[in-house]
């Protein structure tokens, strides 16, 4: 083909290999996400909790400035439960932007009945629907373990005491903690905005999905008196999992406390049921039985 | 080696048949796939795509088995769905380049060819626009130029023409007839309409009921297609018909004095008159004409194809 004579032309160049397949798709879903001025709005204002951390810690770390602005009062100890309210702070805007930027990623192409063009092409459902979760979970990773990190790295830099080697599982547990997060929201929010053509019904229904099985798990809690209703409790379930990784203190009541297993088992479920939305869901052909 | 070959391949979708045992090698430059609504013509597409599996036999498209090797078929496919299918969202060079990036172009070059298919396609002044402000004809297009962006050795077009207005079919026709005569493109086109496959076609595979009613070469049926004259006549028909089939001619009579001829290229129509007055028969009207692919799609579905035979039509 040629502009200009606007002829055919057959292709005789260089071909990528198939894995490099994926990538595109990681890349124009990446592209996708950041075309909106909201979500620049939104991954702004997911950074604004990480500033105020960061000016704390520079404040924790050097007693001239804390003199200079705060006139010499105390402020907090940074130490693992100050990371554990900032993993957990991150996370939860990490949800905001998720459900924002998951429906861009899916709605517009489920809508337009891209599927059958785009599985036409030598890439498979498995790595479509991988490039679509590699590109969610590197925003996310923007928003949680990245800047969690840095701030890590940056009370290490800054303690005037070896504090580094001391504290390696925050380190570890903020790693852990946000990859687990992302990668449950990012399941969640592509599994539920492949089954709304409505960009922003998807991110009711993400939000919905998150919060009101936690308002009838409280409700079971209150009315049976178990702890077992917060495993439906997202929110009280990840501040637990946060706090056992970072080796915070527990603020939920012993009583009240999930054992490990039944906590995995629960995020497992909700995992194995996002992949089996996405698998329904998925696919350049539906075939209607009967 | 065959474009795409067929050996007993069967489909089964939501526990009913829909393809059932086909069989048959399709070599054409452009193979026409032609039958009725529910005959199959989507699912054989579908399964050469490796969107369906097949519940028994196979499929092959140069070679390569449509299950086993999807990835390494699909490089080599061109696909243009029946229904819409894009992402409005995009402009159209950016929807164009992305399907050819997935085809396997390195990103500089999708963008060279995602622009020159726009161009081909007739889509070039508005390459820069959202796919959703574009019309249904431009929608049709925009779905032609990202099946040939990368290239495709094969180029499978589900209804190319539906939805167009006369002007833009005759121009989708055109360009599918340009592509044919590059030469580097095979063509494989399903459609209702018998016109645009007569029209683009050098090969026909006729569906019926998930089974292959015929597979003809198109040109060869040109070749060998025979004159068939109908007649209205008042007078002694039987004489004349007996007349005729003296000289090698195949005459059927119907009430009214409706008579049907297939004459041999030697009988010229003066022959038939002198028949005519010979046997004392006015012809009151004559209306002679050659076989067309209609002929051909109804007599293939007069036919009763047996499962997983392949029913060679007799011209």
């Amino acid at each position: 083909m040629s502009i200009f004579r606007h002829e055919y032309r057959a292709y005789g160049g260089p071909l990528t290999p198939l894995w490099a397949r994926l990538s595109v798709v990681v890349r124009y879903a990446l592209a996708e996400a950041w075309s909106s001025r909201i979500t620049t709005g939104l991954f702004t204002f997911a950074m604004l909790p990480v500033i105020v951390a960061l000016v704390g810690i520079y404040l924790a770390n050097n007693p001239l400035a804390r003199m200079v602005i705060m006139r010499g009062s105390s402020i907090f100890e940074i130490n693992a439960q100050f990371f554990a309210r900032v993993l957990a702070t991150q996370c939860w805007l990490a949800l905001v932007v998720a459900a924002w930027v998951a429906p861009r990623l899916v709605c517009f192409e489920i809508a337009d009945n891209a599927l059958p063009i785009l599985l036409s092409h030598p890439i498979s459902r498995f790595g479509y629907v991988l490039g679509k979760f590699l590109a969610l979970f590197a925003f996310l990773s923007m928003v949680t373990w990245i800047p969690c990190l840095m701030l890590f790295a940056y009370q290490g830099y800054s303690s005037p005491k070896p504090w580094t080697a001391d504290n390696l599982q925050i380190a570890g547990g903020m790693l852990l903690g946000a990859i687990l997060w992302s990668s449950l929201v990012s399941l969640l929010g592509l599994a539920l905005s492949s089954w709304v053509k409505w960009r922003v019904v998807a991110t009711g229904i993400i939000f919905a999905a998150v919060f009101v099985p936690a308002g009838v798990g409280g409700i079971i809690t209150a009315v049976l008196r178990t702890r077992w209703g917060f495993l439906l409790n997202v929110p009280v379930m990840m501040t637990q999992v946060f706090q056992r990784l970072l080796g915070a203190p527990e603020t939920m009541r012993e009583d009240f406390r999930l054992p490990d297993t039944p906590i995995a088992v629960m995020l497992l479920l909700v995992c194995g049921v996002c992949v089996l939305m996405l698998n329904v869901r998925i696919r350049a052909r539906e075939v209607v039985r009967g | 080696m065959s474009v795409i070959a067929l050996n007993g391949l069967a489909v089964q979708l939501g526990g009913r048949t829909v393809l059932d045992g086909l069989t048959g090698e399709l070599h054409g430059k452009a193979i026409g796939l032609l039958g009725p609504n529910g005959a199959g013509k989507s699912t054989l597409i579908n399964t050469l795509l490796g969107f369906h599996p097949a519940s028994g036999g196979t499929a092959e498209v140069f070679g390569l088995d449509t299950q086993r090797e999807r990835a390494r078929i699909r490089q080599h496919i061109g696909y243009m769905p029946e229904n819409d299918s894009f992402i409005g969202n995009m402009t159209g060079v950016r929807f164009v380049r992305y399907m050819a990036e997935l085809a396997g172009l390195p990103a500089g070059e999708a963008l060279e060819r995602a622009h020159e298919a726009l161009f081909y396609v007739g889509l070039g002044e508005v390459r820069y626009r959202k796919i959703s402000t574009y019309s249904l004809g431009m929608k049709q297009l925009i779905k032609l130029a990202q099946a040939l962006a990368h290239g495709p050795r094969l180029l499978i077009l589900d209804e190319p023409t539906n939805g167009l207005d006369p002007s833009a079919r005759q121009r989708m026709i055109q360009t599918l007839q340009a592509i044919r005569k590059e030469g580097s493109i095979h063509l494989l086109i399903s459609s209702h309409l018998l016109r645009d496959i007569d029209q683009t076609c050098d090969q026909v595979l006729i569906l019926k009921a998930g089974r292959i009613a015929a597979l003809c070469d198109i040109e060869e049926e040109r070749r060998s297609q025979r004159n068939f004259i109908e007649l209205e006549a008042f007078g002694p028909t039987d004489e004349f018909c007996n007349a005729l089939r003296v000289e090698g001619c195949e005459c059927a009579c119907f009430a009214d004095g409706r008579i049907k001829l297939i004459v041999p290229d030697r009988i010229q129509s003066r022959d038939i008159y002198m028949a005519a007055s010979h046997a004392g028969m006015q012809i009151r009207r004559m209306h002679q004409r050659r076989d067309s692919l209609e002929d051909i799609f109804m007599r293939a579905m007069e036919a009763q194809p047996a499962g997983g035979e392949l029913v060679h039509l007799q011209a």
